[in-house]
């Protein structure tokens, strides 16, 4: 599952639109639409930060499958 | 005996001294030898010497040599040394000032090491354009390392610290011993199977024996042929393996690769905020500024007072009935004139000229007329015959059967024909 590209692409797409509204030459209403997406971004952003799972820690045992795998510390 | 002939001792060591140091055969040299009385010295200065089966010699390797050393020293150890020889003046004794030494055994090693990784450069597997880019967000890494040990605990425990939303997957791996390199070479083969976004492949530190599998030529091909993006994070600091040239990324520690392969959520978050920051001071500055213009657009006169559009056209038209006016009352002005100058006229002052004026005219006409009148000719005793109304010039056109009707000057006579006579040309004459 490509959870992280999404995040990566949000951020990038978010990136892109603070650059455009900063050099202004954009029209009112793009703008006002523009923000409000980037608004959105921004907490969809946050809330992957912020919806911290614990650490999933896996390992490949000898017949090949994925098993939890914690540090014996 | 002449006394001043004979040296002291230590002019004499001196001059041997100078002479060591000129030599510059003595100034580098590669001895192979085995470690016996060796002394480490509090100061970390370390004082040994060297043999083979027939010969020693004294050996000297200062503390700041001495702690890049990648193994303890102890006697009995066959090493390769590469140093200087000298005279140390207080003894009289040469030595050799040590500044490199390696165990005998690794010698061979290194060597090898040497010759592929030239190769491998030949090749082209260093160069940096083949190295791929680490993605700044990981979703899913995965690590070629022992299951035990420091390395895996340092990776895991960065990660966790750093950027816990990431996931890991471990591909627990021999890092050490004979079979070690193509087990390494098995796991990675293996991770390509799974959807990871970088790959950490590495140990902790150790000799450059422990670390060998890293130089072999199996796991740098693998490293290269891998699509994952490769961090290698091979020992200490200090150590540099075949892998770390090869891999898309080298990290210096087990802990240093986690940290290049995880963002560090704090930053992330902050980064957030300040794009959210520039965005809401980025659209108010652009609302602000569209306001702005707005009023000074309202502010402008047409719309503040329209009227001043109708003053403009108001005024127009007053100067054009203005100009109206004017014109009228000079064409009436002139036309008066006109009239004025037309009354004045002597005509009209005194019709009768006209009058007279048009009977002299008259007059005079009819004197033209009298003269050109046929009928004056009536007067002196000609006369005009007519016959049905029609004026007879020769015998030929009359009718003998009507009668004549000739005007005199003062009368018409009615007559009817008796007899007609033509007159030959000659006679008429």
């Amino acid at each position: 599952m490509k959870k992280e590209t999404k995040f990566e692409d949000n951020l990038a797409e978010l990136e892109k639109i603070v650059n455009e509204l900063e050099n202004g030459e954009i029209d009112l209403d793009s703008a006002i639409e523009k923000y409000t997406k980037a608004m959105h971004l921004v907490k969809e952003c946050d809330d992957k930060l912020k919806r911290v799972e614990a650490q999933v820690n896996k390992m490949l045992n000898e017949n090949g499958e994925l098993e939890d795998f914690e540090v014996e510390n | 005996m002449n006394p001043s002939k004979y040296l002291t001792v230590s002019a004499i060591n001196k001059y041997l001294k100078v002479q060591f140091e000129r030599d510059e055969h003595l100034q580098c040299v590669f001895l192979k030898g085995e470690i016996s009385n060796f002394k480490g010295h509090t100061t970390g200065h370390l004082y040994f010497s060297l043999k083979d089966e027939t010969s020693k010699i004294n050996a000297i390797m200062f503390q700041s040599y001495a702690k890049r050393l990648q193994f303890s020293p102890t006697d009995g150890t066959k090493v390769l040394v590469m140093g200087r020889i000298g005279i140390y003046e207080a003894t009289g004794n040469y030595q050799i000032y040590v500044e490199e030494m390696l165990e005998d055994g690794v010698g061979n090693l290194y060597i090898a090491y040497e010759k592929l990784k030239a190769q491998l450069q030949k090749e082209g597997l260093f160069d940096s354009s083949h190295k791929k880019i680490l993605p700044k967000y990981p979703n899913r890494i995965g690590i070629v390392t022992a299951p035990t040990g420091a390395a895996i605990k340092d990776i895991l425990s960065t990660i966790k610290r750093r950027y816990p939303i990431c996931e890991t997957i471990l591909f627990p791996s021999l890092v050490q011993g004979d079979n070690a390199a193509n087990d390494i070479v098995r796991n990675i083969k293996k991770a390509e199977q799974y959807d990871l976004d970088v790959l950490i492949v590495g140990r902790g530190g150790g000799s450059i024996e422990d670390l060998w599998p890293f130089n072999e030529e199996v796991v740098a091909r693998a490293i290269y042929d891998c699509p994952i993006p490769i961090i290698s994070a091979v020992g200490h600091e200090i150590d540099f393996t075949i892998a770390d040239f090869v891999a898309d990324h080298r990290a210096p520690t087990p802990t240093g690769a986690a940290e290049i392969a995880v963002p560090n959520l704090i930053d992330v978050q902050k980064y957030i905020n300040q794009l959210k920051i520039r965005l809401q001071e980025a659209i108010y500055k652009d609302i602000k500024y569209k306001s702005l213009y707005l009023d000074t657009i309202k502010n402008s006169f047409v719309l503040k007072t329209p009227m001043v559009l109708f003053e403009n056209r108001q005024q127009q038209i007053d100067i054009i009935n203005e100009k109206l006016n004017q014109l009228l009352l000079q064409k009436i002005d002139y036309c008066k004139l006109k009239l004025d100058t037309m009354k004045n006229h002597y005509l009209l002052k005194n019709p009768q000229q006209l009058y007279i004026e048009a009977k002299k005219q008259l007059k005079i006409i009819i004197d033209k007329l009298q003269l050109v009148n046929p009928l004056n000719i009536l007067n002196r005793g000609y006369s005009l015959t007519y016959q049905a109304n029609k004026i007879i010039k020769v015998v030929e056109d009359i009718d003998m059967n009507k009668d004549l009707s000739i005007k005199i000057s003062n009368g018409i006579i009615e007559a009817n024909i008796v007899k007609v006579e033509e007159i030959k040309d000659e006679e008429r004459n």
